[in-house]
C-alpha cells in the first residue's frame, strides 16, 4: 500500500470492486502501560495502569481502555474506507475480554455484505481484534459507504 | 499468588512508588459506584473545545500518526491541516472517548472500577480541528445481566455553534 506523506489513500482501499469475502489488513499494536496510563487515557482510573488496585479489583493486570480498542479498529477502517468512514458510517464494538497490559493487539476485518446504494454500495465489514494466541478481545462490525 | 509490586510493569523509585499509591488511595477513597452515581433519565451536557493539541494527546496514545489529524505539528506548530475535506479533522472515534467525562456529574469523583463494554457508533459527518462540540448524554437503561451491573446511555454531539450532528452513540458501562 504506498500512501502520500503516511496518509492513506482518500478514497480509502475498498472501492466497488471489493468483492464480499474481502480480508482487511489490520493493524498491531503492544499495549503499552505508559501509554494506558497516559492522562488522555487511563490516567483517572487505576484499573487502567496500577497493577496494585487492578489485582485488588480482581484483574490479572491493568486493562486497556476498551476505546483504544475502538481506535486501533477505527484506524484499520480509515485505512481501507478512507474518506468514506467520516461520512454516514456506523461502527458497532463489544469488548468481550480485557486486553491486558504488555499484550500484543492485531486488529481484523472481513467484508461480509456488499449492498447497493446510489451509484456504489454499503459495505458491511465484520472486525475484531485479538492477542497474539488468537483469543478475540473487542468484535463488532462496521458499515461505511463507497461511490455512493 | 503474591499480590503484584507497584513498579511490576515499569520501573520505579521509591519516591515514585509512594506518589503513585497516595494517588490511587486518592482516587479510590471518595468514589462512588458507577451505578450509584447514574439515575435513569439523567440527562447531562458539556462542550468541547477540539484543540489541535488534544487531538495530538488522542492519537499519540493510540500510536495512529495519520497526518490527516495534524492541526499541530512539532517545528511548525499550528497549521491549517490536510485532509481529503481540506484542514485537519478529528479521527473517528475520539469524541466517543470524551462521553464518558460527561455522562455522569463530573464536579463529582469519578467512580473507578467501572468498565467500558460496548459502543454503537454512527459517524454522520467530519469534525474539522478547533471546533467546538456539544456532547449530550442521557442514561436510558440500568439493567443487570449475569450478576452484573449496566449502565445505558444515549449520546448525541454536535457543533455547539452550527448545530450539525456530527455523532450519535448507544453505549454502556459496566459498574462495580
Amino acid at each position: 500500500m504506498e500512501t502520500s506523506n503516511g496518509a492513506p489513500p482518500a478514497p480509502g482501499l475498498i472501492t466497488r470492486e471489493t468483492p464480499v469475502g474481502y480480508e482487511l489488513i489490520g493493524v498491531t499494536k503492544k499495549a503499552a502501560i505508559q501509554l494506558m496510563g497516559s492522562r488522555l487515557w487511563g490516567r483517572f482510573n487505576p484499573n487502567h495502569w496500577d497493577p496494585v488496585y487492578a489485582a485488588e479489583t480482581g484483574l490479572k493486570a491493568p486493562i486497556q481502555t476498551g476505546e483504544m480498542s475502538s481506535a486501533y479498529l477505527s484506524e484499520m477502517c480509515v485505512n481501507h474506507f478512507g474518506r468514506n468512514f467520516f461520512v454516514n458510517a456506523r461502527m458497532v464494538c463489544k469488548y468481550v475480554a480485557a486486553t491486558l497490559a504488555n499484550e500484543v493487539i492485531t486488529t481484523h476485518g472481513i467484508v461480509r455484505e456488499k449492498a447497493p446504494k446510489g451509484d456504489g454500495f454499503r459495505f458491511k465489514v465484520e472486525i475484531w481484534a485479538e492477542n497474539e494466541a488468537g483469543e478475540k478481545k473487542t468484535v463488532g462490525w462496521v458499515e461505511a459507504d463507497v461511490e455512493v | 499468588m503474591t499480590a503484584p509490586e507497584t513498579d511490576a510493569l515499569r520501573p520505579m523509585t521509591e519516591i515514585q512508588i509512594q506518589q503513585t499509591r497516595d494517588f490511587v488511595n486518592s482516587l479510590n477513597a471518595k468514589s462512588q459506584t458507577y451505578w450509584d452515581m447514574v439515575a435513569v433519565g439523567d440527562e447531562l451536557w458539556r462542550d468541547l473545545h477540539i484543540t489541535p493539541e488534544l487531538v495530538i494527546l488522542y492519537c499519540d496514545g493510540v500510536e495512529d500518526y495519520n497526518p490527516w489529524y495534524e492541526g499541530w505539528l512539532m517545528n511548525t506548530w499550528y497549521g491549517e491541516g490536510e485532509s481529503p475535506f481540506g484542514g485537519a479533522i478529528v479521527p473517528p472515534m475520539l469524541v466517543s472517548h470524551f462521553v464518558l467525562s460527561v455522562q455522569f456529574d463530573h464536579t463529582k469523583p469519578f467512580a473507578i472500577g467501572s468498565i467500558h463494554t460496548f459502543h454503537d457508533s454512527e459517524i454522520i459527518e467530519p469534525i474539522p480541528v478547533g471546533a467546538t462540540v456539544r456532547i449530550h448524554t442521557r442514561a436510558i437503561d440500568k439493567f443487570v445481566k449475569r450478576d452484573r451491573r449496566y449502565v445505558r446511555h444515549e449520546v448525541t454531539v454536535t457543533d455547539a455553534e452550527t448545530g450539525t450532528r456530527y455523532l450519535t452513540e448507544t453505549r454502556d458501562i459496566l459498574s462495580r
